[in-house]
Formats: structure tokens, sequence, C-alpha cells
């Protein structure tokens, strides 16, 4: 345990390693803190945010959006997924429109939704909905296909109904799969949410994020950047955590 | 004891994958076998033959191409129910994502008036059986591949089979778990009145076992020969195979199982 927890506190060294280059170079003159402040003058105005409370209403706004649009695209992408892997007439149907969409840069689609929904929450929740849907769709299908056919014969033999099959057998078989997909689409979402808030955002960590680099509040910009890096560190490890919870057979299998 | 009852039936089943090239022979080439009530019949040939199709084909798992396969009269393309089949791959065949417990509960959720707590409550019944009772709450991969397979034959008699389909079961563990499930089954054949198809390479196990045993030819695959155990139940591990009928047997169906490709192999 002790070990495990040396093994992990080795790779933190960078933290204040960067820090310390950070400050090092200002100090030595070869950045112009305009751009770049030193550490401890972004790390105060992060405690200010933090106390007062500012932090907040960004957080939450970015956050629920982007639970909200991911939560939506894992549950049509796994129900879309399981009956295009489970169903070769479904799956060919749908085929040739997966693979026309999903190269597209969700990223380029911004444009054309802020013509047709407005600039506002419906075009940055389909973009990121679309953007997170892709990755669980893929792995889904493929999850399905990667099952064994003795687990499915298992099935058979004890006669489940297609439903059971599918909700009881094949669901759980393909989560390990899905999560898989899951995690690239929270990578994903967060990098589309930032992008669309950014773009047509009201108040959202990216919208923040843009308004102090075009205000000149170059501190309070790092100190936004460093909220932004904390709620990914958050999510992901909130996924690894729920994963672990979730598919506790994973590394044994 | 009656007459005994016809139960399982295969007649003139033919198997073929695709369409066959010239010279290449299909899997099944009109097998035909009978299996009465509460008989141990064991299905043994060389590799390659199509015994593991053959108990496909019986599992309902797989149609035939030609002929048909009845239970108590009526013939069958899909799993039947009262017919289970135990997988030799039990690792792949338990659910990771469920406990001991849950694993064999989940095969009687569906019967009717069966709640889900009361398909736990009698689950701790079938894993008493097998010895496991104690395992119940632990998940599959946490424990040994004989215990899995513990898990599997459980779960295969909550399903309350009249007949159970054995796909070289005992191949993936070591020898002495072997005898250990080897014994185990043949106490739950007695116990619970089942009748046993067993697919097996094993030659030593389709004797100890078996009331009979149908030796399938190389392919094209037919049964070529029918035959009649008679060794005395119950049987024992050390001395049912020290009996001169045990060993009479093995010699004859080895004989058939090795001959002549791999003797001659040995004098190139």
């Amino acid at each position: 345990m002790l070990e495990r927890l040396g093994d992990r506190l080795v790779g933190i060294v960078w933290l204040p390693l960067a820090v310390g280059i950070w400050q090092l170079a200002i100090s030595v003159g070869k950045v112009n803190p305009a751009l770049l402040p030193p550490p401890g003058s972004v790390f105060l105005t992060l405690h200010e945010l933090v106390v007062s409370g500012d932090v907040v209403a960004p957080v939450t706004e970015t956050l629920g959006m982007l639970l909200a649009s991911y939560a939506t695209a894992c549950i049509a992408a796994i129900a879309l997924g399981l009956c295009m892997g489970c169903n070769q007439a479904i799956y060919r149907l749908f085929e040739p429109l997966v693979e026309l969409m999903r190269p597209v840069p969700k990223s380029a689609l911004l444009p054309p939704l802020f013509l047709f929904l407005g600039v506002g929450w419906p075009a940055m929740f389909t973009v990121v909905t679309l953007g997170a849907f892709f990755p669980v769709l893929i792995n889904t299908i493929q999850g399905v296909r990667g099952i064994d056919t003795t687990l499915i014969d298992t099935a058979r033999t004890f006669r489940c109904s297609a439903r059971r099959t599918v909700l009881r057998v094949i669901l759980p078989a393909t989560l390990p799969a899905i999560f898989t997909g899951m995690r690239v689409s929270l990578g994903l979402g967060m990098v589309l949410i930032v992008l669309a808030e950014m773009l047509g955002g009201e108040g959202g960590l990216g919208f923040v994020l843009l308004d102090m680099q075009r205000s000149f509040r170059v501190v309070d910009m790092y100190a936004w950047l460093v909220v932004l890096a904390a709620v990914g560190l958050g999510l992901s490890a909130g996924f690894t955590c729920l994963e672990k919870l979730l598919l506790p057979w994973r590394s044994h299998t | 004891m009656d007459t005994p009852m016809k139960l399982l039936e295969l007649r003139n089943v033919h198997k073929a994958y695709g369409t066959l090239a010239p010279g290449e022979f299909a899997t099944l080439d009109n097998v035909t076998l009978t299996v009465e009530e509460h008989e141990f019949v064991s299905i043994i040939g060389p590799s390659g033959c199509g015994k593991s199709t053959l108990l496909q084909i019986l599992a309902g798992l797989m149609p035939p191409t030609s002929g048909d396969v009845q239970l108590g009269g009526v013939a069958y393309s899909e799993p039947p129910p009262g017919v289970i089949c135990l997988f030799q791959q039990y690792a792949k065949s338990l659910f990771p994502w469920l406990t001991v417990e849950a694993n064999v509960a989940f095969v009687m959720e569906t019967m009717p008036g069966m709640s889900r707590a009361a398909a736990r409550q009698e689950s701790l019944r079938y894993l008493d059986m097998v010895g496991l009772a104690g395992a119940a709450k632990k998940y599959p991969w946490q424990l040994s591949g004989g215990m899995q397979q513990r898990v599997a034959i459980a779960r295969a008699l909550a399903a309350r089979p009249r007949v159970l389909l054995l796909d070289e079961p005992f191949s993936a563990v070591d020898a002495l778990t072997r005898f250990d499930l080897q014994s185990l089954i043949l106490k739950l054949w007695h116990e619970q009145n089942l009748t046993i198809i067993l697919v097996t390479h094993d030659v030593d196990e389709a004797v100890f076992l078996s009331d009979r045993i149908a030796l399938l030819s190389g392919k094209p695959t037919r049964v070529a020969e029918l035959v009649e155990t008679g060794l005395a139940r119950p049987r024992n591990q050390i001395t049912t195979r020290e009996q001169p009928r045990f060993l009479e047997l093995r010699h004859h169906l080895m004989e058939h199982l090795l001959s002549p490709s791999l003797v001659d192999a040995q004098h190139a």
C-alpha cells in the first residue's frame, strides 16, 4: 500500500517542478509577466475565486451542459449500438450514415448549428452530444460483436428471451467496451463544450476564459485555466471510480 | 425397472458447413443414436471428427443440415426445455458481473411463480449440492477453475434439466480436480435422475462414467461402434479403473482411436 502510494507520488513530482520552472522563467526575465504572470499571483487569484464562490456558477453551467449532453449521447449510442450489434438488418441500415457522420470534426458543425438553432444552448448541446455519441456507438457495436459465442450459447441453452438476452447478458458483457468508448467521449465532450462556450456561451468556463483574455485580465485567465484543468481531472477521476464500481471484473477476464 | 424409455434420438443426422469441395467430407454423415431415460452415454472420437458439432445439434444450438433430433418423440431445432448444455469453457459461460449465487439464480428468475428473492434462496440449495455454499457471495473470477466449473454445474442443475449435455467439461482442469468433478457428476446424475450425454476425448473418462459409449469414426463421421460398458455401479475412482473389463474397454477404444495413422507415424 505504502509502496503503491510512493509509486504515484513519483509522478506528482512534475507538478512542483513545472511551477518552479514557470517561476524561474519569470524571475530571470525570459518571459514577459504580462503574458504569463508569476504562479503566486495566479494561485492568489484562484484562491479568491474559490473563497468568494465566484467559481461556482461557471463550473456548474459547464458541468451541467456537459453531463446532460454526455448522458444523452451515451444512452442513445448504447441503445443504437446494441441494436446494430445484435441485428444485421439494423446494422446495414445505419452503417453508411454512421460512416458518413463519424469522420466529420464535430466542432465544424457549430457554425451551421448556430444558423439553425441560434447562438445558444441548443446548438451547444447538439454539438457535444454528437461528438460524444460516435465513440460510444462504435465501441458498443464492436463490443457486442466481440462477445464469445459460449456466452450467447449459454443464454440460449437456458432459453432466455431475446429481451432478457440483450439486457441481462449482452449489455453487461459489452460494458467494458462501452466504458472504453465513454472515456474517449468524455474527453471529446470536454473539448467541445469549452469550444462551444467560447463561440456561443454566456457564462460557462470556456466563455469566461475567452472573456478574461479579451479584457486583458491575464491573471484571471490563468486562474480559470487551472479551474478548468481541475474540472477535467475531477471528471476523469470520477469516471475511473465509476468504472471500478460498476465493472469490478474488468481486470480479471 | 420397467422397459427403458427412449428419451433422445438422433436420426440420420447430417451436417455440412457451406458447400463441400470435391474430396471434402461433411462434418457429420448420417449419425443415428438413441439415448434412453437416465442413461449415461459418452461420445468419443478422433479430434476434428465433429463431436462438438454433434453436441451442439443435441443441444438445439445448431440445426442439422438434414435428419432430425428428437426429445420424447418431438423434433427440435432450438434449445428445448429440459435440455441444458454445460460448456467446456466454464470461464466464458459464467457471468463475471454476477456473484456465484446470482449466476445460479439467473436461470430460475423466469420460472413461473419464482420471485428474485426466492431464486436467490433456491440457488443456495444448488450450490450446496456441488459443495460451494460458502462461495455464494463471491464472483466467479475469484474462484479456481474447478470451483468455477462447479458453479456452472450448479447453475445447470438449477434449470431443472432432464438431459444434461457435457462438452468436454473437465478438460480444462487439473488431473486431480478432474477426478473430483467426475465423481460429483456421477453423484448428481444418480440423485437428480438425470440423463447425461458427455462428449470427451478422454477414453478413461468415457469408460469410467458411462453406460454406453458411442465411438465415432473419422470423417465422414458416423457412429462406428456402440459399446456397452457393463461396469458395476456405484463406480469407484480407484477400484473401477482396475477391473479387467475397464482395461479391456480402454484397450479396445484406444486401438480404434489411435490406429492406424498414429502408429504409422511412429515408424516414419
